[in-house]
């Protein structure tokens, strides 16, 4: 038996050391990007909207029409239901086991920072993670998503202690690198306009019910109370607000949460609510680029009605499509990186004229907005955070 | 037979890394600390009869102990790291034990579930010291003048560690311990009326049990490099103890095929974690119906006389064995 098994095992051992194809996840008739999401827990709904309806969407047009290249763009997603130590398995997998070429908008601040230092070391591009921590900067491999925290609480605090001369500001947390990288920020730019949070109030990561924290924020009397919780808590502390009477405060959504889901949620708890939005409306905006992805949303997924969460997958989609492009035939990690790097004016119709610098900022933009019958309603045009 | 069969097993061992694409050295490693925890749970379970949905609670406690312990002291040697592991989750184990000796049964098993999620809560709240929701980056552990800084050498650990253990538990099983331990499994009564010590053996059970636990949830830090409170859930205890229903109770050999099995499911269901708990329950349900001693007991049953006949494979040294409740005679 032993005699057997050692010629097998040395052909086991000659065939795992032939040498691989060049560049992971990319042949030449394929592309192969993916990463780990929640497509279970309470980002769920945001996980599924983001990957299958917005990423794979915006790939099953370049798909049909030929691809980029001659290659078909191929998505492999696994799921970590938000919790960081899953998300390391899961882009450990990907990466030696499906071997793909790039990781695409993975979520969640904590599930991203725990990947991250191995894809740096790896050397596998990050592509727009949709997440709002500035810990992701300053990487070689990293292009940031979402606006982050830094740059929307300077729009937020630029906006509501500037022109409408708000003193008393109060914020609801998670209580993780999210939550907290807010706070920072807020802290900071406050003090520029020589003032303080009045309070703030913590939510563990997965806890919903959030009322010992709203009526301790009631107690502290502030004229505006920031949200930066995700969308089941976020719509519970509307509830309860609205239970308890509370109305002498303004609630104001950071940009992850700005979206109709959490709309959804709350009811008619969330009108009145303020906040920075990061997306044009998707149902009802008539930019270019938006109308397209509500064709080709009607098209290929007719029952699912256009969200923020999918246009942002949809629009991450598109900037891989473009740097892709830019990169060549010859597409590998290092020339993706130059050819996004290279990126100037880039229309999508969606979001302003785009110029990827050498920060690998996507977006740091965001406008204002009010929820009136259930549906934003835009109060400003555009803010700038630079 | 015995000898060739365990010396093609050592050599796929050893020899996996160099065949094996990297995933599947990490897998590996995985499934090899799985069977720690495996086998630790299985002294409880197995010869006692006491049921754990805490394991993942000693897991989780061993993990951060060992992570802690390198970030606080990077010189400490990873065998120091890892006894230390052990030795805090044998405490707590003891702790745990002496209050749960008073329960039975259904009552055990609640307060055990209880446990892991106190300690899942422990860690959020202790946020100084674990840094709550943050998680932990595990850095690299040393071994003298070496850094465990490739899937390989961390696979090589694991390996030797779990090596040691299995040697340990088959040793604890053929000693007055063990024998004591098996006589209370077969019936508390008698074995008292013998002499045998019920509560002092039972808490020791739980004691070992979590030191096993502790030492793989060590190890399991230095492996994955990151550790979070949420994902030592109660569905991480109930994957233990899936482990040692379907390997086999009261089986070492049993404890390491539950623990592949599992966790090799559990790595291909990545993509679809809302069905993971359905297909489970539906395994468990299959393997307690139709294959109620385990994959130990269901692979004793298939006849090999072939193999028996081969020359050379002669048995003078089969050890006897002490026939079970769950052994087929």
């Amino acid at each position: 038996m032993i005699t057997r098994a050692i010629p097998l095992f040395l052909l086991v051992v000659t065939l795992g050391a032939l040498p691989v194809a060049a560049q992971p996840g990319v042949s030449d008739t394929e592309i192969v990007i993916g990463g780990s999401n929640s497509f279970s827990g309470p980002l769920a709904y945001t996980g599924e909207q983001i990957t299958r309806f917005g990423v794979d969407l915006y790939f099953r047009v370049v798909n049909d029409a030929g691809g980029i290249h001659g290659r078909k763009v191929r998505t492999v997603y696994y799921d970590d239901g938000y919790r960081p130590q899953d998300a390391v398995a899961n882009t450990r997998k990907l990466i030696e086991q499906d071997r793909i070429f790039a990781v695409i908008i993975p979520q969640g601040s904590q599930p991203v920072l725990a990947t991250l230092k191995y894809l740096e070391e790896n050397k596998v591009p990050l592509l727009f993670p949709y997440q709002s921590s500035p810990e992701t900067r300053a990487q070689r491999y990293v292009f940031q998503g979402m606006t982050l925290s830094d740059r929307s609480s300077k729009m937020m605090i630029d906006y509501l202690a500037g022109p409408r001369k708000i003193k008393k500001f109060a914020a609801l947390y998670q209580d993780d690198e999210y939550g907290k990288s807010f706070l920072t920020a807020f802290e900071k730019d406050l003090a520029r306009f020589g003032l303080k949070l009045v309070a703030s109030e913590s939510v563990k990561r997965g806890v919903t019910d959030v009322s010992a924290q709203v009526a301790k924020l009631q107690a502290a009397k502030p004229e505006v109370t920031f949200l930066v919780l995700v969308p089941g808590p976020a719509a519970q502390a509307l509830k309860e607000r609205q239970k308890i009477g509370w109305t002498d405060t303004l609630m104001v959504s950071t940009g992850p949460l700005t979206d109709e889901r959490y709309l959804a949620l709350a009811g008619d708890a969330a009108e009145g609510v303020e906040g920075l939005s990061l997306w044009p409306d998707p149902a009802t905006s008539d930019l270019a680029g938006v109308k397209l992805y509500r064709e080709h949303m009607l098209k290929y997924f007719p029952k699912n009605e256009p969200n923020r969460y999918s246009i942002a997958g949809y629009f991450a989609g598109t900037l891989f499509a473009e740097g892709a492009r830019r990169a060549g035939r010859n597409l590998t990690r290092e020339s993706l990186v130059v050819a996004l790097e290279s990126v100037r004016g880039f229309e999508s119709g969606i979001l302003p004229p785009l110029t990827i610098g050498p920060d690998h900022e996507t977006q740091k933009q965001g406008f204002w907005v009010r929820v009136e019958k259930g549906r934003f309603k835009p109060l400003t045009d555009w803010l700038k955070s630079e | 037979m015995r000898r060739a069969a365990l010396a093609t097993g050592a050599v796929v061992v050893l020899g996996w890394p160099w065949a094996a694409p990297r995933y599947f050295v990490f897998l590996a490693s995985l499934i090899v600390i799985n069977a720690i925890v495996a086998i630790g749970l299985n002294l409880l379970s197995g010869y006692t009869n006491q049921l754990s949905f805490g394991h993942a609670g000693f897991l989780a406690i061993g993990a951060y102990a060992a992570a802690i312990l390198t970030i606080r002291a990077p010189a400490l040697p990873v065998p120091a790291a890892l006894l230390a592991a052990g030795l805090v989750t044998a405490a707590v184990g003891f702790a745990l034990g002496v209050p749960c000796l008073r329960l039975e049964g259904l009552y055990l098993a609640m307060a055990t579930l209880a446990f892991g999620f106190v300690v899942v809560e422990a860690i959020l709240n202790l946020d100084w010291l674990t840094r709550g929701n943050d998680g932990l980056h595990v850095p690299v552990g040393h071994l003298g003048p070496w850094a465990l800084a490739t899937d390989t050498a961390r696979y090589y650990l694991v390996v030797a560690v779990a090596a040691l253990l299995i040697v340990a538990a088959r040793n604890i099983s053929r000693t007055r311990t063990g024998r004591a331990l098996l006589a209370l499994r077969e019936s508390e009564v008698a074995a008292q009326a013998s002499g045998v010590h019920l509560a002092a053996y039972k808490t020791l059970a739980f004691v070992v049990s979590a030191f096993y636990t502790g030492v793989a949830g060590g190890l399991f830090a230095l492996v994955v490099g990151f550790l979070s409170p949420d994902s030592f859930d109660v569905f991480l205890s109930v994957d233990f103890v899936a482990m040692i229903i379907v390997g086999g109770l009261g089986s070492i050999f049993g404890s390491v095929a539950g623990a592949a099995v599992i966790t090799t499911l559990n790595d291909s269901l990545a993509g679809f974690q809302n069905y993971r708990p359905l297909i489970f329950g539906a395994i468990l349900v299959a393997s307690m119906l139709f294959m109620p001693g385990g994959i130990a007991s269901a692979l004793r049953k298939i006849p090999l006389p072939a193999l028996a006949r081969t020359p050379g494979a002669v048995r003078p040294h089969e050890p006897s064995r002490i026939p079970r409740q769950g052994d087929d005679a």
